[in-house]
């Protein structure tokens, strides 16, 4: 169970990476507090570096080193051109996948009346 | 690596970057270089934002926000062997990245030791298992061609080789000898017809030993993503 929320979890925050860069650059710790700021989810911090360096390799982010006014210099990362498309892409398949979710396991509306046992799959769940 | 963080602190971060950069061994310098630096500079970012008063406690809150070392590293390490493999075209760094995947950073070379020993055993059975076949397949003929011959000279080899015609009156006893020379020939036959599937046995098997160790691992990475060493071998990584 754990590995099936690990893999559904793994997708979906790729999916929230790109689009969190969607609009500004981020260094890896400001993108973990950019995600987690309402505290709706809680992350093990260190595993987006493994995620942002394979989005990295694939190209669909590009990362680049830049002098910080105190501290260390930070690592931006930013949305590229491959990115945004890939963006475009799978939001609006998660959002269609979202859709399937929530509707999966509402009742449709010629079953309402069926008893259960009934029930079948109707065709605007596809 | 001193910005204004007090000795102690340092030494503390010192320590979990150097945790870090052992789980990195094998990758090349620079990578290396620049992974530490990046984590540096995250707990740099999330030890001067945190409110803790104590900077030891604060200190290590931030690095255990930030998880393992080996969480933070694992499947960045495996998936650059494998790109490594995949530009010097080398089957080897595909391999070993393979094994950082089934075996974990954490199991290192014990994890490696097991393999062999796992392949040597495996070849071992192999070898006798094949030489069981043919053994059997030779004491067939031998049998029978003896058998045969001593129709006519039931003396022949009587000293060294025993078969049941010397102690069953034939045409019995020869009856018997050929019947088991049969049995000695098809078992051997069969052997060896089967043996042609114990290289996909061996697959499965080793299969099966992978992915055992690998859910393993799995649980044992409590977050989010840390598993992205895909258990497919054509995942992302390789695109």
């Amino acid at each position: 169970m754990e590995n099936k929320i690990r893999q559904l979890r793994k997708g979906i925050l790729e999916l929230a990476i790109l689009g969190a860069l969607e609009n500004q650059t981020h260094y890896g710790y400001s993108l973990i507090r950019h995600l987690t700021r309402d505290r709706a989810i809680e992350l093990t911090e260190g595993t987006i570096y493994p995620l942002l360096s394979r989005l990295a390799k694939e190209g669909l982010i590009s990362a680049r080193w830049t002098a910080s006014s105190q501290g260390p210099p930070r690592k931006y990362y930013a949305l590229t051109e491959s990115g945004r498309e890939a963006y475009e892409v799978l939001q609006g398949e998660f959002i269609l996948l979202q859709d399937l979710v929530a509707r999966a396991s509402a009742p449709s509306d010629e079953d309402l009346n069926s008893k259960p046992g009934e029930i079948e799959v109707s065709e605007g769940t596809k | 690596m001193t910005h204004e963080l007090s000795d102690q602190v340092q030494s503390i971060v010192d320590n979990y970057l150097g945790r870090v950069r052992k789980h990195l061994k094998g990758l090349p310098e620079a990578d290396r270089d620049e992974l530490v630096l990046e984590i540096y500079s995250h707990i740099y970012e999330s030890y001067m934002e945190a409110e803790t008063e104590d900077e030891v406690q604060r200190v290590l809150d931030v690095l255990d926000r930030l998880g393992e070392p080996s969480e933070v590293v694992v499947s960045r390490l495996s998936g650059t062997i494998k790109s490594m493999g995949r530009s010097r075209n080398l089957p080897f760094y595909i391999l070993t990245g393979f094994l950082i995947s089934i075996f974990g950073i954490p199991l290192g070379i014990g994890g490696l030791a097991l393999l062999v020993a796992l392949g040597v055993t495996l070849a071992a059975l192999t070898f006798t298992y094949f030489l069981t076949a043919g053994v059997l397949v030779i004491a067939s003929w031998v049998t029978g061609i003896v058998t045969l011959i001593r129709i006519s000279h039931p003396e022949f080899l009587g000293s060294y080789i025993n078969t049941l015609s010397q102690f069953v009156d034939p045409p019995l006893g020869t009856i018997l000898d050929l019947i088991g020379a049969g049995i000695c020939l098809l078992l051997g036959l069969g052997m060896i017809w089967l043996g042609r599937h114990v290289p996909r046995g061996a697959r499965f098997l080793f299969g099966l030993v992978g992915e055992t160790f690998h859910s393993l691992r799995r649980r044992t990475l409590t977050a989010i993503g840390a598993g992205s060493t895909d258990d497919k071998p054509n995942g992302p990584e390789l695109a």
